[in-house]
């Protein structure tokens, strides 16, 4: 069973990160294994047949939104469906990504993933982990993960972990106050779906197709952006990828945990300039010169506005590709 | 009704300063209009007086307390259903609230913001109404007001301002620079933030490690 080595690790968490244990254990061992973990996470959440219905929200509206998510494997090939409960008949497909190929932050996890041919941050260079207590969601028992950042450039997280599967069956974004940004909870958990009813579910009025191509598969070497750069990123955030869309080139990081995305895109008039958030998402405008071209920045993730700021005040282009 | 001119974004800031669950974001959203906007000063002004009585110490933002916060928030876990009927009465001495409260309270975030609509909404129209809704205020949540009511009320509210739910996702709360110079109306930007967020999505369900789930954030509209 590809589970048994995750209850494992599991366990070992449980003991290593109890309070008592904690003091006694060695740190760097304690550390490892939560990277480990992190990164069996991720790849049980890529292998498991399931599916389960939870709810969304935010800081910012009073509406509760349901959502079902279905995902399955045949053949080594991922498919994965999130369907909107409420709202627009509206479903989220991703189909056709292979298990072989792991992503940016899976490698990142699994200590693969090189920057400038040095070492990345290890998760718990960047938060506190700490395991809490036993809860039931959904019916299951999870242990409750506390992730809190060590410095003010991230947020700070709740995640309940399915004993059996390792699973994330409930997730709480939280600030530096203390604020809950966002709650999403599973409420039903299903592991031997019918993937023959899966395939043939009658798709939502209207489909959105999400795009698993952005990032190259099993890299080993973060690399550089094109033509601009980021003379600042809070520690650990990893460039991943870069695609253009519409005329917006758009540059991605990670650190594991939280993403941002930085658009960029040329225009002529001046851009509006300012901060916004939505639940845990920020958004920091600004503008930047390129040669003589005047261009609108965008950088929008789940981190804290003040990182989104930082992060946009230091885009610079690329000078030796100016045209 | 002068709090018919304030948009509701703005009231919401408002109240959620009188609550001292503001985020920075909203502080300097609130300052910014109040400079400008003698009417955001008078309500605010006037949320002051009404709020003596629920008036709060802000937790302190102390990062390297953020382990020990949530440590004791989940010990006091247990004695939580208590401590708030508790709280209902002696509200008036409270002091700082532990950060826990707050997320046991985001189940009833929807009572927050709606309180704060029915407050301002209600506040000179009715003065009958208007301790009830205080009191409901007060106790920062654990009194939900009966769901035809805050049905009722919000529909008003929106029919009022020309919001709906859908529309209410789909909002941002945005805090222009001074410097810039605006050429573009808040439902263009809210629209280009959530063109942006979509896109953002497909990268965050890559590689959060939770599939699709980012996609939870992403608002869709029939339109799209």
């Amino acid at each position: 069973m590809r589970i048994a080595p995750l209850l494992r690790c599991l366990g070992v968490l449980t003991l290593l990160l109890s309070p008592a244990a904690l003091a006694a254990s060695d740190e760097q061992a304690r550390v490892l294994d939560v990277q480990a973990l992190f990164a069996k996470m991720s790849r049980v959440s890529h292998v498991l047949n399931y599916q389960g219905s939870f709810t969304y929200e935010h800081k910012d509206s009073p509406n509760l939104q349901g959502f079902r998510l279905a995902h399955w494997v045949v053949d080594g090939v991922e498919y994965e469906r999130l369907q909107y409960l409420n709202g627009a008949d509206r479903e989220i497909v991703r189909n056709g990504r292979e298990l072989s190929c792991l992503t940016p932050r899976d490698q990142l996890l699994q200590g693969r993933l090189r920057q400038a041919g040095a070492e990345t941050a290890r998760l718990d260079e960047l938060y506190h982990f700490q395991t809490q207590y036993v809860e039931r969601v959904a019916g299951r028992l999870t242990s409750v993960l506390q992730v809190a950042p060590r410095d003010i450039y991230r947020y700070g997280y709740l995640l309940s972990v399915d004993h059996e599967t390792g699973l994330i069956l409930k997730s709480l974004m939280v600030d530096a106050n203390g604020r809950v940004l966002e709650r999403l909870q599973f409420l039903d958990l299903d592991l031997n779906p019918d993937i023959a009813e899966l395939e043939q579910l009658p798709a939502a009025r209207r489909q959105h197709i999400s795009n698993s191509e952005i990032n190259d598969c099993n890299q080993i070497e973060a690399g550089e952006p094109e033509d601009w750069r980021l003379s600042w990123v809070p520690d650990g955030f990893v460039f991943v990828g870069q695609q253009q869309l519409d005329g917006r080139e758009m540059l991605m990081y990670t650190d594991g945990l939280a993403n941002f995305s930085v658009f960029i895109e040329p225009t002529s008039d001046l851009p509006p300039e300012g901060v916004g958030q939505r639940g845990a998402t920020s958004l920091f405008m600004s503008k930047v010169m390129r040669g003589q071209q005047l261009h609108r920045v965008s950088v929008v993730g789940e981190i804290p506005t003040l990182a989104a700021e930082q992060i946009a005040l230091g885009l610079e282009p690329q000078l030796e590709t100016i045209p | 009704m002068t709090e018919q001119i304030i948009s509701r974004p703005l009231a919401e800031s408002l109240s959620a300063l009188v609550d001292n669950e503001a985020s920075e974001l909203e502080l300097q959203r609130v300052l910014k209009a109040s400079q400008t906007d003698p009417e955001v000063r008078r309500t605010w002004e006037r949320f002051q007086i009404t709020s003596a009585v629920m008036r709060r110490d802000m937790p302190a933002f102390e990062l390297g307390d953020f382990a020990s916060r949530v440590s004791a928030a989940i010990a006091e876990e247990e004695t939580h259903q208590p401590l708030e009927s508790q709280e209902q009465e002696a509200a008036p001495i409270a002091k700082r609230q532990p950060w826990w409260q707050n997320m046991a309270r985001f189940a009833v975030a929807a009572s927050v913001a709606g309180g704060v609509i029915l407050f301002a909404q209600n506040l000179e129209q009715t003065t009958i109404d208007a301790p009830e809704i205080a009191a409901a205020s007060s106790s920062a949540a654990p009194v939900i007001l009966p769901p035809s009511v805050y049905q009722g009320q919000l529909r008003t509210v929106g029919m009022q301002n020309g919001y709906d739910m859908r529309q209410e996702q789909r909002q941002i709360m945005f805090v222009p620079h001074q410097a810039s110079v605006p050429a573009v109306t808040h439902e263009e930007l809210i629209d280009y933030f959530n063109e942006l967020v979509e896109v953002h999505a497909d990268h965050a369900a890559l590689n959060s490690g939770q599939g699709l789930l980012p996609f939870a954030r992403v608002v869709l509209t029939e339109e799209d």
